[in-house]
Parts: C-alpha cells; sequence; structure tokens
C-alpha cells in the first residue's frame, strides 16, 4: 500500500494530505480565536501564529477571514441540522409552535458559544468579505428549514396560501439574528431569548393565519 | 461699515462670543470629523487609524488626541451626528399622513434614502455594533434606541386613532420593525438591492408584523 507513495504521482496525495493538515488546523485556531475576539479582533495574522503555519498558507487555503469563518460555522452546525433533518419532517402541531421549537433549538446551540456566533453575523457587514464567503443571512440551511416549516403550515391550512415566504422568512430571521442584541447588551441567557423569540414568532405567525 | 458697527454696539455680551481659540479649536474638530468620516466609509472601523486620519485632515495624532479621547470617541460622534439626521428624516417622513402601513412604510423608506448616499459609513456602524468588543463605541448612543421610538410613536398613534387595538403590543411590534428594517440593510448592501426592492419587502414586512393588530 505504502509503495504507491514512492512514485511521481504519490506525490500529490502527501501534499494533499498536509493542505488537508494545515486547512484543519486554521480552521480550529480561528473557531477559537473568533470565540474570544470577535470577527475584527481576530487577525488572519492571529490565526496562522496560532495555528503555526505562516500568513501565506493560509491564504493559499482560503481565501479570506470571511470564508474561514463561514467554513468554521458550517463545520459546527452540521451535525445539527443532520439532527434536524431527521427531527423536522416528524414535528407535527401548530406551525407557531413548530418554528418555536426550530428556534428555541437554534438559540441554544448558539449560545454555547456565544461570541462565535456573533462573529458570524458581524462578519455580514465586512468589506472584504469575498463573494464566496457565507455570513450569517445568507446561510440556506436555515432559510430552507424555515421555508419548509412554513410551507407544511400552508398545506396544513394554518398559514395562507397568499402570503410570500420569502418576506416572511426574512422576517423570522431578522428577529432572530437581532434577538442576539440581548447577549451583548443585557448579557441574556438563551432562556430569557427563547421567550422574546417566541413571543416575535407567535406575533408573526398571528399576521399570516387564513382570514376568517 | 454701518452693519457692523450696529453688530459691535450690540454685542452686549461679548464674553459669550466665541474666542479665536474655539473657532480655531471648532475648526479643528471639523477637519477631523471630515477626515474621519471619509476613511470610516472607505476603510471600515478597523481599517481606519487615528495615524491615518490625522495624516488626512493634516495634522498631529497629537493633535487628534486633543480633541478626541479616542477611535471610538471620534466614531460615536459621527454616528451621533449621522443618527439625528435619520430620525429627523424618519419622523418628518411619518407626519405626512395617511393609514399606518403607508406611514410607516414612508418611516421606512427616508431611512433607507438617507443611507443610500452612505452605505459604507452605515456598513461600518452595523459591524461595531455586532462586535462584542467595538460595540461599546456605538452603545449607550441615546439616538440608537431612537429607532424604536420613532416606530413606536407611529404605532401609538395608529392604536389612538382606532385603526389599532388596544392591545397591539406596541413596544414589540416596534422592535420588530426596528429589527427588521436594520437587518434588510444587510441584504440590500449585499444583493446590491434597489430602493424599489426594499419598499416591496418592507411592505410586506409591515403588513405582516400588523396583521394581528387590527380592529378596534
Amino acid at each position: 500500500m505504502k509503495a504507491d507513495t514512492g512514485s511521481i504521482a504519490g506525490a500529490s496525495p502527501v501534499r494533499a494530505s498536509q493542505k488537508e493538515a494545515t486547512r484543519q488546523r486554521v480552521l480550529a485556531s480561528a473557531r477559537s480565536l473568533f470565540a474570544v475576539h470577535g470577527y475584527q479582533g481576530a487577525t488572519i495574522r492571529d490565526i496562522a501564529r496560532d495555528a503555526n503555519v505562516s500568513v501565506g498558507s493560509v491564504f493559499t487555503t482560503f481565501a479570506s477571514k470571511g470564508v474561514i469563518l463561514s467554513e468554521v460555522m458550517e463545520a459546527r452546525i452540521e451535525p445539527l441540522y443532520v439532527e434536524l433533518d431527521r427531527v423536522m419532517p416528524h414535528l407535527h402541531g401548530p406551525t407557531v409552535d413548530r418554528l418555536k421549537t426550530l428556534f428555541a433549538i437554534h438559540i441554544q446551540f448558539e449560545m454555547q458559544i456565544p461570541r462565535l456566533f456573533l462573529s458570524h453575523i458581524a462578519a455580514a457587514y465586512d468589506w472584504t468579505l469575498s463573494p464566496d464567503a457565507k455570513p450569517f443571512g445568507r446561510n440556506a440551511r436555515l432559510k430552507g428549514g424555515v421555508t419548509d416549516c412554513l410551507a407544511k403550515g400552508v398545506a396544513d391550512g394554518d398559514i395562507r396560501a397568499d402570503v410570500n415566504l420569502d418576506d416572511v422568512v426574512a422576517l423570522i430571521i431578522s428577529a432572530f439574528a437581532w434577538t442576539f442584541r440581548l447577549a451583548i447588551t443585557q448579557n441574556a441567557d438563551a432562556k430569557a431569548m427563547i421567550t422574546v423569540m417566541d413571543r416575535q414568532i407567535g406575533l408573526i405567525v398571528e399576521g399570516l393565519a387564513p382570514r376568517p | 461699515m454701518n452693519q457692523i458697527t450696529t453688530i459691535r454696539s450690540e454685542g452686549e455680551t461679548p464674553k459669550r462670543a466665541p474666542t479665536r481659540r474655539a473657532l480655531a479649536k471648532r475648526q479643528t474638530r471639523l477637519k477631523v470629523l471630515n477626515a474621519a468620516r471619509n476613511l470610516f466609509s472607505e476603510e471600515g472601523y478597523e481599517g481606519a487609524t487615528i495615524r491615518d486620519i490625522a495624516a488626512a485632515a493634516g495634522m498631529s495624532t497629537g493633535a487628534v488626541f486633543a480633541n478626541f479621547r479616542d477611535k471610538s470617541d471620534l466614531f460615536r460622534e459621527i454616528m451621533t451626528e449621522d443618527l439625528d439626521a435619520l430620525l429627523g428624516a424618519m419622523r418628518a417622513a411619518g407626519t405626512q399622513g395617511g393609514r399606518i402601513e403607508d406611514s410607516l412604510l414612508k418611516v421606512l423608506m427616508a431611512g433607507y434614502g438617507f443611507y443610500k448616499a452612505r452605505l459604507q459609513l452605515a456598513r461600518a456602524a452595523f459591524s461595531v455594533a455586532w462586535d462584542v468588543d467595538g460595540g461599546p463605541a456605538l452603545r449607550g448612543l441615546a439616538s440608537s434606541r431612537g429607532f424604536q421610538d420613532v416606530f413606536s410613536e407611529q404605532l401609538t398613534s395608529a392604536v389612538e386613532r382606532g385603526e389599532l387595538s388596544q392591545q397591539s403590543e406596541v413596544k414589540l411590534r416596534s422592535q420588530m420593525l426596528m429589527d427588521c428594517f436594520l437587518a434588510n440593510f444587510s441584504q440590500a448592501i449585499f444583493e446590491g438591492w434597489s430602493l424599489d426592492a426594499l419598499q416591496a419587502r418592507a411592505k410586506d414586512q409591515i403588513r405582516i408584523v400588523l396583521a394581528g393588530a387590527r380592529g378596534g
């Protein structure tokens, strides 16, 4: 098996695995630095130093700081989505309750490392963000999850069929994101934030009920 | 000539007239603020350093520090100035009457129109606001609470007119209006939305937020 690595073609798997190792080290360092210093506070230089790689090799692996953070966030949330994909289709009951559950899960999850999530939101306003970065708000899976929830409501008849789902999704996701302001300004915990989010969801869904 | 004499003779409180020194100081402040505004717009909050700002204003960093405590002080001053003007524009738009949906839409559009011309600066402000360490630069800014006040004034008067029910949860609804108003910016910035696209979205969102508050 190892004989192959001696051949010319075999040189690249070694390089590829080195590259992958660099990648993983950078991602691990970035994750802990963003979680402590925030998006602006953690620089590429700090990340490179912490990962024990050169700044140059960080840039050959990732297009920008925004891309690094996107990958950190995606890797972190992936297991949650696998779980949600499994659970959500079996969730029954009124749309308002299903949405509350979906967001309570998200809030609890993100509040494990609040600063990391705040970095994710802050990145949405970064100048130098390259188009391939996915800051908060461009997360297709969250949007998709909320859209599915609402679409089921339309099918079940507790959400009006003529609502513009995209606009509703944007409204709910902005309510969710700005709920995290409470974490910054008032040191709110997950429980307090879920209470606020529940009220907002209640109010939004009230506005989507079929007309009598 | 005559006029000048009049002014001088009527200037009964010469002490209150700004001294040459105070005038010079004010001019220095203005110069720094202008340079800072340009640099924050071009480089963002983090990217703009006091050194660059001083250089752009044609003075020493010492002279900048003589007028402003630090970078966040400078940023806060610019934001306060803008927020006051912005809130003024939004309030004025809200007095143009119409039903609550219409007046709220006018308020929102006045806000978007205001920032259309200074999107980069808006972006710097949001970026700072979400940064846990940079946040204090904007926190405690009296005017940043002003957004919610503008919306809640609109809703309260609609309740008084009987357009919205007494149990309208004005506080939560105005907070949500503020949230979507601000959150739409990020999409507008990234996806290069036009004011028309923003208007279409805002209109839908206002309708949803108000839907449960109908009736008297």
